[in-house]
């Protein structure tokens, strides 16, 4: 039997961490300086991010570009939103829906993205997606090869990797297909046992039916980029309700080398906009909070 | 850079018609959402001033310079750009008076994710996304001119 050589993640942090900040107290070069000083070295960026989209200047993506080099950051993950309902009225063609894909593609291959967060619209809390998705996710496959981006549908609590859809649909478009051009970006916050410190209350979260670690091994093949989420990080630098090591343990044990990009959404994101100490306190607290999330990255991973 | 509040303060204050009258107030805005979003998507509903209503189709959205109707921005196919405001511009003969005010901006959005698909294909209301962030965005802001 041929034993699997062991994987090698990269270690990322996706600039949604700082989503309560950015344009408030901190500019892009500000987060990219942040980012460098964890030693991480990638990052999920979002469309929204990108000043003038979906037509930034040339004078933007230069300095995109040498914020990545002054900082040595690689393009991990672009996310994205697959848009349906862009008008009034019913539900946007296969070709119009294929036209504003591709559009980001271009965009990610300009960036360096190899990866996509794509959100497929969806019509309840599970995100089972809305009917008709195959027909203009596969039209879009030919320039997902040609601008060299994989599409991932993002797996995110109360979303599980045994819900319905999950196999039933995207697990078996893959496979009908025969894709590499389409995935799963499997948010850690799946695997989450119980609510982290500061989110009890959040009536948005329920941790009776979660994924369980195992599962993510047959998934791995078609995963290029994970969000390794968490809301609360204590001043050990630990996380205590995901089975951080047990994951990742399982993703290099069967060689997956993908990029793990720390993600934070706890309550100090929540609240930042509730008051003026609520603000006060993200701003001290969150780039902390990301701080101590890739100490454990980097303690679980030995870089 | 933006204030933290959605409603913003820098920007509140009075405007002028060509007479040098004042013709009403204007204030800017900006989603707290952490993502920018397509004018199609968007929903504007009225604004309140110390109680009093002022209806979405009297106002006036300026945004990088021009001036829209709520009407006419269902169909601008044009991105709202993250942590950029829009200005609010409410006619109002006289304008406001110099002092505190409670001002509240009534917005929603349709968006692709967790929730039903938007009902109101007429756009009378204030988005699907409601249920998740509110539509309602109240600041007390000092007025000086």
């Amino acid at each position: 039997m041929t034993e699997i050589k062991k994987g090698h993640p990269s270690r990322g942090i996706s600039v949604y961490s700082y989503q309560a900040l950015l344009g408030r107290t901190m500019t892009l070069d500000d987060v990219f300086e942040e980012m460098h000083d964890t030693g991480a070295t990638c990052f999920e960026f979002l469309t929204s991010y990108i000043e003038g989209y979906p037509n930034p200047s040339p004078k933007w993506v230069d300095h995109y570009w040498m914020l990545c080099e002054k900082y040595h950051m690689q393009p991990a993950e672009l996310g994205h939103w697959c848009e349906t309902h862009l008008h009034r009225g019913p539900k946007m063609s296969d070709e119009e829906i294929v036209e504003e894909l591709k559009q980001d593609f271009r965009l990610a291959n300009l960036l360096g993205f190899k990866s996509l967060r794509t959100k497929i619209t969806c019509t309840n809390v599970l995100c089972d997606p809305e009917p008709g998705w195959q027909s203009y996710i596969e039209k879009a496959l030919p320039y997902a090869e040609k601008y060299d981006v994989r599409m991932q549908n993002e797996v995110h609590l109360p979303t599980t990797l045994h819900t319905p859809h999950i196999r039933e649909e995207y697990l078996d478009f893959i496979r009908r297909t025969g894709t590499d051009r389409f995935g799963f970006n499997i948010d850690f916050g799946t695997f989450q046992t119980r609510a982290a410190k500061g989110m009890e209350d959040n009536p948005m979260f329920h941790f009776d039916d979660v994924s369980k670690p195992e599962e993510i091994v047959e998934f791995l093949p078609y995963c290029w980029t994970c969000h390794t989420k968490f809301t609360y990080m204590d001043e050990n630098c630990e996380e205590t309700t995901i089975p951080y090591r047990q994951i990742i343990k399982l993703m290099i044990d069967n060689g997956w080398s993908g990029n793990l990009v720390s993600e934070y959404e706890g309550v100090l994101a929540y609240n930042s906009d509730k008051n003026i100490q609520e603000f006060a306190k993200a701003m001290v607290g969150i780039p902390e909070q990301v701080r101590r999330h890739q100490i454990m990255m980097k303690n679980i991973l030995g870089y | 850079m933006v204030e933290f509040q959605a409603v913003q303060q820098r920007g509140f204050h009075n405007y002028y018609d060509e007479n040098g009258n004042i013709a009403g107030f204007e204030f800017k805005f900006v989603p707290r959402y952490y993502k920018g979003l397509w004018f199609t998507q968007c929903r504007f509903g009225n604004v309140e001033v110390d109680g009093e209503v002022y209806d979405r189709d009297c106002i006036s959205i300026i945004y990088d310079g021009i001036a829209y109707s709520r009407e006419e921005l269902f169909d601008l196919k044009r991105y709202w750009q993250f942590r950029t405001p829009i200005v609010v511009r409410v006619p109002k003969k006289g304008g406001l008076s110099v002092g505190y005010h409670d001002v509240v901006m009534n917005f929603g959005w349709v968006l692709n994710y967790n929730g039903a698909l938007e009902k109101e294909k007429d756009g009378s209301g204030l988005g699907n996304m409601a249920h998740m962030f509110g539509t309602k965005n109240e600041r007390r802001m000092l007025l000086c001119r």
